[in-house]
């Protein structure tokens, strides 16, 4: 299939001395958003203890560990800023992403340990839910750096129990181990209760010699008020009783070492047990990316740093996305799939860093003549049309015959409305394509461009309605939302307006609800708000898109669970017969 | 060479000036419509002799906006 691969179409082009002039105050805009981000990621680094005094106590910081641990210049991290119960400490405590451990890509997750020694907060498990997901989803090792103090006592009610609160980890542990996916865990601190389940339900325990995990704490005076309630008495007993209290904590390598046999290893030094994972890494099962690449990694011809410049900040402005693919995809090359149906939507086939993948994209402007071919208004790009939907139907069952993971790009407001696009099934197709994603199995992830609205942001391998995306990224011109806040306050208030006018009341009450809603709908849409409530996995540098694209490939592609050879692919071939079909036609016409 | 309107919609912006010199993929207007702006760009180099439309017109899909020689 050499010939099918090696060399694909070329596309893109490189800017022109007018837009690079024009896109100047459209970059500034991109990059101060992503200013503002790095503020806040900053600021989830910064929280809680200093690193200066995590480490006069003789301990690194997760973020130190994760230095150790993970191979320069991989580190892909996720859900940095995902803060869903808004903590007061502005993270939910879990650090988290995709890396490299000695050549071989992991999912990886630790505990802060520098906020309240690695509590459990609220949003936490659902954080944790998420890596599960994604371990799974990719067939890849989960690594973690333990180090629980177990509960948060004063917000246990947000997370404690619920389905999915702090203790669905374990069995999601147990669901990995059963799926054959191993789950490593360093391990630090005290671990007492949550934190001792967090330790002993990996696949294999890498302890320090300070470490300890159990099923409760030792730090905890027992007792119950009897008389049910407290009082001064009650509390100058206490008083006593904790002053001369002394525990050591239980289940330390002694015990978990030397009599269970619980911990496989235990490390003198912090730096020991990151080692003794990354020895363990070497063995994770792996394929040699040469049995899955199609042609050699290449950098892109054309610089990704130009979608600053092809991305417009400003959600009205149309834009060419194939010239953002082209930033993105090996040596700039593609091969698309059927370019003359459903021109509203790129397919197509891509390498990113020799792995081939398949790209699924909004197309922006204005339709061709004509289309859509069953309604008389003009199309416009963002939108799904019959043909756009079909094509990405057809395109994603083919992609899962040959198991090609799925990249998706989205820009969309939405789906077509109304009784002519009802007539062309536009409703029974976009829950056909959920259907499709949903049969495919294949890893798929997803980009949010710019907006993501809408069914169409389910319909378009969005994270709410498949089990495939893997992850989701945002960019800083990404805004998510049912529909735009006019669109909504004009739903929500046009009545009102006709009752009030008619009443003969002033409107003005009303026009200040409806401008207090749009802004409330833009507030709630910003990539900070979709990074903090999970609407995103992470919003990215546009700068570092290639780079969690690469991560994807390289990840989905290391142990896949479903292969197809590629000399058995069958989407290849399609393209290049349309192709084949499309230029012998042209010529033909030519020599008419 | 006249500079045509690739959809119809409302002039939302006029970046030229007749006697302006233009090139090729310079962008000269953009249309508004169905929510999006749609900016249209000289289809070669030259000089803007005539502008034909204002902010705030209305086009229909191939109206000439200027005319370049």
């Amino acid at each position: 299939m050499r010939p099918y691969f090696e060399k694909m179409d070329d596309f893109g082009r490189e800017l022109r001395d007018g837009e690079l002039k024009r896109s100047e105050e459209n970059v500034a805009q991109l990059k101060e958003v992503e200013a503002d981000i790095e503020k806040k990621v900053e600021a989830v680094k910064n929280a809680g203890m200093s690193t200066e005094k995590i480490n006069s106590r003789g301990q690194m910081t997760v973020w130190q560990r994760l230095e150790y641990l993970v191979d320069p210049g991989t580190w892909c991290p996720l859900h940095t800023l995902y803060n869903p119960e808004d903590n007061p400490e502005g993270t939910n405590n879990v650090i988290n992403g995709i890396g490299k451990i000695s050549g071989k890509w992991a999912v990886i997750i630790g505990f802060d340990n520098k906020v309240m020694a690695g509590a459990w907060l609220p949003g936490q498990s659902d954080n944790i839910l998420r890596v599960t997901d994604m371990a799974r989803r990719m067939n890849l090792p989960l690594v973690w750096l333990v180090n629980c103090s177990g509960v948060q006592l004063t917000t246990q009610e947000k997370f404690y129990a619920n389905r999915r609160g702090s203790g669905t980890p374990f069995f999601r542990h147990a669901d990995l181990e059963q799926l054959g996916i191993p789950v490593l865990a360093g391990i630090y601190g005290t671990n007492p209760a949550g934190g001792g389940y967090q330790g002993i339900s990996p696949t294999i325990l890498f302890a320090h010699k300070d470490c300890n995990i159990a099923v409760g704490g030792a730090g905890i005076v027992s007792g119950m008020a009897p008389k049910g309630e407290f009082d001064k008495e009650y509390a100058e007993g206490l008083i006593e009783t904790t002053k001369h209290f002394k525990a050591n904590p239980p289940g330390t390598p002694k015990v978990h070492y030397d009599e269970t046999g619980f911990f496989r290893y235990v490390y003198e030094e912090e730096k020991g047990v990151l080692d003794g994972l990354k020895e363990y890494m070497k063995d994770m099962p792996s394929y040699n990316p040469k049995f899955f690449r199609v042609a050699e990694p290449k950098e892109p011809k054309l610089p990704v740093e130009d979608i600053y410049r092809i991305l417009p900040f400003n959600q009205k402005k149309i834009y060419n996305f194939d010239e953002i693919l082209a930033r993105l995809t090996d040596n700039s090359e593609n091969m698309e799939y059927r370019p003359d149906y459903g021109p509203e939507i790129y397919t197509g086939l891509i390498k990113i860093d020799g792995f081939l993948m398949a790209a699924i994209g909004n197309r922006q402007g204005v339709m061709p003549k004509g289309y859509p071919e069953y309604a008389d208004y003009p199309g416009i790009g963002g939108k799904l049309y019959r043909q756009g939907l079909v094509k990405m139907n057809e395109f994603v069952t083919l992609c899962s015959r040959d198991r090609i993971p799925i990249i998706w790009f989205q820009d969309t407001s939405g789906i077509d409305v109304g009784d002519i696009a009802e007539k062309a099934e536009l409703l029974g197709l976009g829950q056909s394509l959920i259907y499709s994603i949903q049969q495919s199995c294949v890893p798929q992830m997803l980009v949010v461009l710019r907006k993501g609205s809408a069914a169409a942001h389910y319909v378009m391998g969005g994270p709410t309605a498949n089990d495939h995306n893997t992850f989701t990224l945002g960019t800083a011109a990404t805004e998510i939302y049912v529909m735009h806040g006019q669109t909504a306050a004009v739903a929500s208030y046009s009545r009102r307006l006709v009752k009030e006018k008619d009443a003969g009341n002033p409107i003005e009450p009303v026009i200040e609800q409806m401008n207090a809603m749009a802004q409330e709908y833009h507030d709630n849409s910003r990539p900070d708000f979709c990074a903090k409530y999970g609407l995103v996995d992470e919003i990215i540098p546009i700068a570092n898109m290639r780079k969690y694209l690469i991560a994807f490939a390289g990840g989905v592609y290391q142990n896949p669970k479903s292969i197809c050879p590629q000399n058995h692919m069958i989407l290849p071939r399609i393209i290049k017969d349309y192709k084949t079909i499309k230029e012998r036609a042209q010529k033909a016409e030519e020599t008419k | 060479m006249d500079i045509l309107a690739p959809l119809s919609g409302k002039i939302v912006g006029v970046s030229v000036s007749q006697g302006d010199a233009i090139k090729e993929d310079d962008e000269a207007f953009v249309i508004e419509a169905m929510k999006m702006e749609t900016p249209v760009y000289s289809p070669g180099d030259g000089t803007i002799k005539e502008i034909k439309v204002k902010e705030g017109d209305d086009v229909e899909m191939d109206d000439v906006l200027a005319v370049i020689e």
